[in-house]
């Protein structure tokens, strides 16, 4: 935006305009429920949409007002709530139908709750692949639940609540009033361990401050600094800077699990970028859990923002400049199962790699 | 079922209210919108009522999170209303239209404002006839003219409703505002040459000016929405002799009333609206245009702004249709944009497009504030917007509401 004078025109703001989606997660029992529940009565929720898998004993039916179907209700606080019936695409153009013919809510934000046992990669992807929901969602944030008491013990065992931890955007720790403080903070250190770049929140009977989980993916291309640097994560933060911990690269060895962020200190064209992401996601597609990036490309006047989640990646979008003199692009990976040097090394073969530093 | 209109809900995306004032229970707002930087810095933003008893209110929203009322004037009496308004420098300039021909106060006052606490009248330009209301709208930029829609006492119309024309007045020397220039629609005046005009066979509305704009980037032009007459664009070059560039008509098959046009001169694209006047879409759709303007003699619409759903929106009560636009004006303390276009819809609330692909205009964001207090529509219609330079968006309900300072997170 500017002050004086027009602004230059530009293509559309690939962000402006769509209806953020929370997707909520968390394996069995850790407490989705009773989280929606809880965020749904604060007051700046009431436009809000939450697609849960059913209206159960332990859903959020008990605030029903007004049930129009089987599968949509009106709650007592103004939200819409339906059921996945068949599957979530169908269901998110059901609403989007409806609301456009004033049939439900003129709704602004959707959470959707995944079940237990769900990956939530695919929820993701359906946001990016299906180009009608593309053009009139986006993602806003992953929530995963972990539950304090068992949520170790699943984590070690289980294929879910890993690949849950590893994805989420805010890492939430319920039941923390039933764990003892030891068991906790091991999970606290495992849950950072898996997935350095989620912020940790510990949730008490679903009680947490909305504010912690909106707002997190980019709503526009004019993003404030410390917004985009936000949505990026603490790994790609510069070493030495205000911000930056000068993170090394995480492993979760046990788990498979990495997260590291790589740099690069010459722009790409966007065709070696493109081709460098191509074969990645061809080959270890399924093990790239989470991608984030500020891209350098050669004659963009701003980073190109990517992201995706294993082999779909959300449309580019180039934001209209760099917010400090750090032009580097930086590329935050959580993976499974691939080694750091395995990327780096594509890229290098790519021949886009220029000068690389440890992230 | 329809439960979508909601009206009394506040709905927003890429929108957060920043702060409500009702105005002192005076939050009737009628389509003047515009902001002073005074002499001590403060931010002082001047707001026309739609109706009497009041005239204009002045608010300091130096900080928007917390609007303080400078200064709130009434008018002489209960059949004048003021409406629209503009500031330029320390000046203010404010219509005046009567109910009924040949009443007063009827034309526009220039107050000097570099105390806001104390508006001090400079001048009234009287418009007053036996044939005139006096002026409804103007436009005044630059501290030496007022463009205004105006009738006079020297016009009579062939037809009442067609008593408002536009005028240029010079105001260099503000303490005697005279007439420069005028141009009326072919037709309209008694005496005229030319053929009687024809009605809109649905809603006659008249063939009046509305909004009457000229921008330092086109000294030479003024952009004048003229109601059924549909956009006009003039060459001002000769401010004696106004000569006629364009008229875009699109009425019928749609039903009249014109009310902006603003020219994105970079982008030689005007973006049109059309003002909703009846209640409960009764008159839909009445849709804000993008024309291309690359060859202003020949105007060409190339696409309208997507609106949220009739099938919600005329059930909230009241009007819901396009009304007024942030008109880029090139003043100090006003954002200029011509990729965003800011516009309000009555009922439909205050809108943002983003028109980066002219063909296709996308809605960005908006804020439809819940029914105000006393609505008496039952519903809020959000009459105009301002969009300043810190990059904060003002609103104003027509009827009750008064003042939403608004922020954009787009």
């Amino acid at each position: 935006m500017s002050s004086n004078g027009f602004t230059l025109a530009g293509g559309r703001d690939p962000f402006a305009g769509r209806i953020p989606i929370s997707v909520i997660t968390g394996f069995l029992g850790s407490g989705k429920t009773t989280l929606l529940k809880k965020l749904l009565r604060h007051p700046e929720m009431c436009n809000a949409a939450v697609i849960v898998n059913e209206f159960g004993e332990e859903s959020i039916d008990h605030e029903l007002l007004e049930t129009s179907s089987e599968r949509m209700a009106l709650l007592d606080n103004g939200c819409l709530c339906c059921t996945v019936r068949t599957d979530l695409q169908e269901t998110l153009r059901d609403i989007l139908t409806k609301r456009l013919h004033g049939q439900v809510i003129q709704f602004d934000r959707v959470f959707v709750e995944t079940t237990g046992l769900a990956d939530p990669a695919p929820v993701v992807q359906t946001l990016a692949s299906d180009s009608l929901l593309a053009d009139k969602f986006r993602l806003d944030c992953v929530v995963t639940l972990v539950d304090a008491v068992n949520g170790l013990q699943q984590l070690d065992t289980l294929n879910e609540p890993l690949k849950q931890a590893a994805i989420a955007d805010r890492l939430l720790l319920s039941k923390t009033d039933l764990a003892r403080p030891e068991q906790v903070a091991a999970l606290r250190a495992r849950l950072a361990d898996i997935n350095p770049q989620a912020v940790l929140i510990e949730v008490v009977q679903g009680e947490v401050d909305p504010a912690l989980l909106v707002d997190v993916g980019l709503a526009t291309r004019n993003v404030p600094a410390e917004k985009l640097s936000r949505w990026i994560g603490p790994l790609a933060a510069p070493v030495g800077s205000s911000g930056g911990s000068g993170l090394s690269p995480h492993a979760g060895h046990s788990s498979g699990i990495e997260s590291f962020c790589l740099w690069f200190e010459r722009p790409f064209t966007w065709s070696s970028f493109e081709t460098c992401m191509t074969v990645l996601t061809s080959l270890r597609g399924p093990d790239l859990l989470r991608v984030k990036g500020l891209v350098n490309v050669e004659g963009e006047a701003g980073p190109v923002v990517v992201q995706g989640v294993q082999h779909i990646f959300h449309p580019p979008a180039t934001l209209p400049a760099w917010s400090d003199s750090d032009h580097r692009s930086r590329i935050v990976f959580i993976t499974r199962r691939i080694e750091r040097e395995t990327i780096e090394n594509l890229f290098r073969a790519v021949g886009a790699l220029g000068t690389m530093r440890a992230g | 079922m329809n439960v979508g209109s909601q009206a009394d809900r506040t709905l927003s995306l890429n929108m957060t209210l920043l702060s409500h004032h009702e105005l002192d229970g005076f939050g009737g707002v009628g389509e003047g919108v515009a902001m002073q930087m005074a002499k001590d810095g403060r931010r002082i933003l001047w707001l026309a009522h739609e109706s009497a008893p009041k005239n204009f209110t002045a608010v300091d929203v130096s900080d928007p999170r917390a609007p303080k009322m400078v200064v709130q004037t009434d008018l002489p009496h209960a059949q004048v209303r003021s409406n629209s308004l503009e500031v330029s420098g320390d000046t203010l300039a404010v219509a005046y239209q009567t109910k009924q021909v040949g009443m007063k106060p009827a034309g526009f006052d220039l107050f000097d404002i570099s105390v806001p606490e104390k508006p001090r009248l400079i001048a009234h330009f009287d418009a007053s006839g036996p044939h005139s209301r006096g002026a409804h709208c103007l436009w005044f930029v630059d501290g030496e003219t007022v463009h205004m829609a105006s009738g006079a006492a020297d016009f009579q119309p062939r037809n009442p409703k067609d008593d408002q024309f536009y005028r240029i007045i010079d105001v260099r020397n503000p303490s005697k505002p005279t007439e420069v220039g005028r141009w009326w629609y072919p037709g309209t005046r008694e005496g005229d040459s030319e053929p009687p005009v024809r009605r809109m066979p649905k809603f006659d509305s008249g063939y009046r000016a509305h909004n009457t704009n000229a921008y330092p980037e086109r000294p030479d032009r003024a952009y004048i929405g003229y109601i059924d007459g549909g956009a006009v664009i003039l060459d001002i070059s000769d401010r004696a002799q106004p000569k006629l560039v364009a008229n875009w008509r699109h009425s019928p098959p749609n039903t009249g009333f014109t009310h902006t046009v603003m020219p994105l001169p970079k982008r030689e694209l005007l973006i049109v609206t059309d003002e909703c006047t009846k209640d409960d879409g009764a008159d839909w759709p009445k849709m804000t245009w993008v024309v291309d303007n690359r060859d202003e003699t020949n105007p060409v619409p190339i696409a309208t702004f997507p609106l949220p759903p009739v099938e919600v929106f005329a059930k909230r009560g009241g009007r819901y249709g396009s009304h007024n636009l942030h008109e880029n004006p090139p003043v100090k303390c006003a954002h200029r944009d011509d990729r965003i276009v800011l516009a309000t819809f009555f009922n439909g609330g205050m809108r943002a497009f983003d028109i980066s692909n002219p063909y296709q205009p996308v809605e960005v964001g908006y804020f439809v504030p819940g029914a105000p207090k006393m609505s008496p529509k039952g519903s809020v219609q959000i009459n105009d917007v301002y969009w300043d330079d810190r990059g904060v968006v003002f609103c104003v309900d027509r009827f009750a509401g008064g003042l939403y300072a608004v922020e954009m997170k787009i």
